[in-house]
């Protein structure tokens, strides 16, 4: 059962008038997992979420779920169920007719409607609550009603748009671990839509990174991070030093590139070609620093620089090192092992394949 | 010790207490003059004997009892009562779904369109009573239009100076005043609450029932202040259009005072106050202070 694809987007693009949200979408999202789209505003991911719940058309492009075309259902036909950004919570009514409300619609009778409210209740842990007007809640709260809200009609995908948006950090992070246990409980698929790096990280088993429209990559977090495949997804997730050169020689394992002046060793990629531009990732925790120069055989790069500012970040420190050719480098050492200060000719390096090769 | 504590009570209770009342004196004795002092006044004058040109400095509550027991006071205070009540009625008929489709179906142009519903009260408010006089009199627009028609053979004689004439130009002079309520109440209600209820399932009809409708009882209370109220009180419109059937307590008022006969004014103009007061708080209790302010 888990690891099917239950839906399926493909080639989907959305224009508002001129502007395009979404160009050219395709993504599979597999039973049960918890997948997180993360991007900056205006980016297109609620856009994406809103045309999967059937709140808003493609232009282009076709939604699958369990293989069935449901591009032109209406929501209330999907098996979809949206929780909004605002919440969106009816002002008129309490807890209980809240949460109540998608059955009542559907006419399933009060008694069976009181033991699915009070079940649901239980999961969000908000039964004391169930007679309270909803304007009387607290944020938490009231995220915790409009989950309830969803999930009492047991949707296959629970679609959630920055859920947390307007919450404090440290209520944010309470609710982190309480959405993952729900998540866990509960074992349906939900697409959690947010801007926030640490959110994504903290609770998808897999995260599509979408810029300017365009779904840049999807995968597990350690992907995403360790194999970026654009520049935007390397710059997003967690820090890095991004170097642009051209490419001068192509070997076996890896690819010599010119960057303004200095050689760099990248790893190979399929389809690379002398005379390439290319952009080479290199996270600032895998190069090393030292005082001499050690020798460490074929296809390192090492480069002699000095050292123009420092970052003190507790565990470990962020040094800025200028090299010859004018670029600045940042790299982080431990605290125990960081000796070096402002002025300190250093040297730093690192193995070729702890590059990250990225051709956009 | 004691002397402590006792500073402090001084200072909490006293001082600072002085100090808040003192500070907010000037708006105090504005709103007591200007407003309460008026108010008193007039129900001084409503407890002296009814007479012409003096007022006789003597007390009695006859005014009130001649109030409930003259079959002219009454009947005209009821007239008022139902002729104000079945426009307000009439009037949330059609302004609602003039809002309904400007805040919701139309968003876009909303606002613009709000302009010509508006754009009729840069007239002349007696101007507009008169152009009704000359639509709705007995060789007016309407009896013509019917005749020429060969619907009726002479003139009708209920569209002028009539309950029928006075409904009908309250729901015109007072339409803008209903709509804005309700279309600033409407817009006010965000979209995503209409999208979570149609994702939750709700047709169409079910989200008015549901959710539209209760959430518009801000703007229905709105209404009952802005035009319920205050239409009790008209007196241009039954004067004008609205003859012997379309007689307002307002109308009385006018009669009474241009006869100088204070007492009796006094005494009607009081109990439509009281009136008013009554159906605000009924209204407050019904809804809620917060839906006065709050969405």
């Amino acid at each position: 059962m888990k690891g099917e694809v239950i839906l399926r987007v493909e080639g989907l693009w959305k224009y508002f008038g001129d502007v395009i949200a979404l160009r050219n979408i395709n993504l599979e999202v597999l039973k049960g997992e918890l997948l997180v789209l993360l991007g900056p505003s205006g980016s297109g991911k609620s856009t994406l979420l809103r045309i999967i719940a059937g709140l808003e058309k493609p232009t282009k492009g076709k939604v699958y779920m369990d293989s069935e075309d449901i591009t032109d259902l209406p929501p209330y036909k999907r098996d979809t169920s949206m929780v909004f950004q605002s919440l969106a919570l009816f002002p008129n009514m309490t807890v209980y007719d809240n949460v109540a409300y998608g059955l009542k619609i559907r006419g399933v009778p009060k008694d069976e409607i009181d033991k699915r409210v009070d079940e649901i209740l239980d999961l969000v842990k908000i039964r004391e609550l169930k007679n309270r007007r909803v304007t009387k809640l607290s944020g938490g709260q009231r995220q915790r009603v409009a989950i309830a809200r969803s999930l009492i009609l047991n949707p296959s995908i629970l679609l959630l748009d920055e859920p947390l948006g307007a919450l404090d950090l440290k209520l944010r992070k309470e609710l982190h671990v309480e959405l993952k246990r729900l998540h866990e409980e509960v074992g349906n698929t939900w697409i959690f839509v947010t801007h926030d790096q640490e959110e994504a990280l903290t609770l998808a088993d897999r995260i599509g990174i979408m810029n300017n429209g365009r779904l840049e990559q999807v995968g597990d977090k350690w992907d995403l991070y360790e194999k970026p495949a654009t520049r935007f997804v390397a710059e997003f997730i967690g820090e890095t030093n991004l170097i642009d050169g051209k490419v001068v020689e192509v070997g076996d394992k890896y690819i010599v590139v010119d960057w303004m002046g200095e050689k760099i060793y990248a790893p190979v990629l399929e389809n690379i070609d002398r005379g390439m531009n290319v952009s080479i990732s290199i996270r600032p925790e895998n190069i090393s620093v030292s005082f001499r120069p050690k020798s460490v055989g074929e296809g390192v790069n090492i480069y002699e620089g000095e050292v123009v500012d420092e970052l003190f970040k507790g565990s470990y420190v962020i040094y800025y090192v200028k090299i010859r050719n004018g670029q600045v480098i940042r790299a982080t050492v431990l605290s125990k092992d960081a000796d070096f200060d402002v002025g300190n000719k250093v040297y730093i390096y690192w193995r070729f394949d702890k590059g990250v090769t990225i051709i956009d | 010790m004691s002397n402590k504590l006792l500073d402090r009570i001084l200072y909490k209770y006293l001082i600072r207490r002085l100090g808040y009342y003192l500070g907010n004196l000037p708006g105090i004795i504005y709103i007591l003059l200007l407003f309460y002092a008026p108010i008193a006044i007039l129900f001084v004058i409503s407890l002296t004997p009814p007479h012409k040109y003096i007022v006789i400095w003597e007390f009695t509550p006859i005014n009130y009892f001649k109030v409930f027991t003259e079959a002219t006071y009454y009947r005209i205070l009821l007239n008022t009562f139902m002729i104000v009540s079945v426009a307000t009625i009439l009037l949330i008929i059609v302004a609602y779904p003039i809002a309904y489709y400007l805040a919701r179906i139309a968003p876009n142009i909303g606002d613009r369109l709000l302009l010509f519903t508006i754009i009729p009260v840069e007239v002349n408010y007696l101007i507009r009573i008169y152009a009704w006089r000359v639509i709705l009199g007995e060789n007016g627009f309407l009896n013509s239009l019917l005749i020429s028609m060969g619907l009726i053979h002479k003139p009708l004689t209920i569209f002028f100076y009539s309950w029928f004439a006075v409904v009908i130009v309250i729901i015109h002079e007072y339409l803008p005043y209903v709509v804005v309520p309700f279309y600033l109440n409407l817009r006010g209600i965000p979209n995503e609450i209409y999208e979570a209820a149609m994702d939750l399932g709700a047709s169409k009809l079910q989200i008015l029932r549901t959710i539209t409708l209760p959430l518009s009882k801000p703007g229905l209370l709105s209404v009952v202040f802005i035009v319920f109220i205050p239409t009790l009180g008209e007196f241009a419109i039954p004067s004008l259009v609205g003859g012997q059937t379309g007689l307002m307590i307002g109308n009385l008022i006018d009669r009474y005072l241009s006869q100088f006969n204070l007492a009796i004014g006094a005494t009607l103009s009081f109990f439509l106050l009281l009136f008013s007061i009554i159906i605000s708080l009924i209204m407050i209790r019904l809804f809620g202070y917060e839906a006065l302010y709050a969405r």
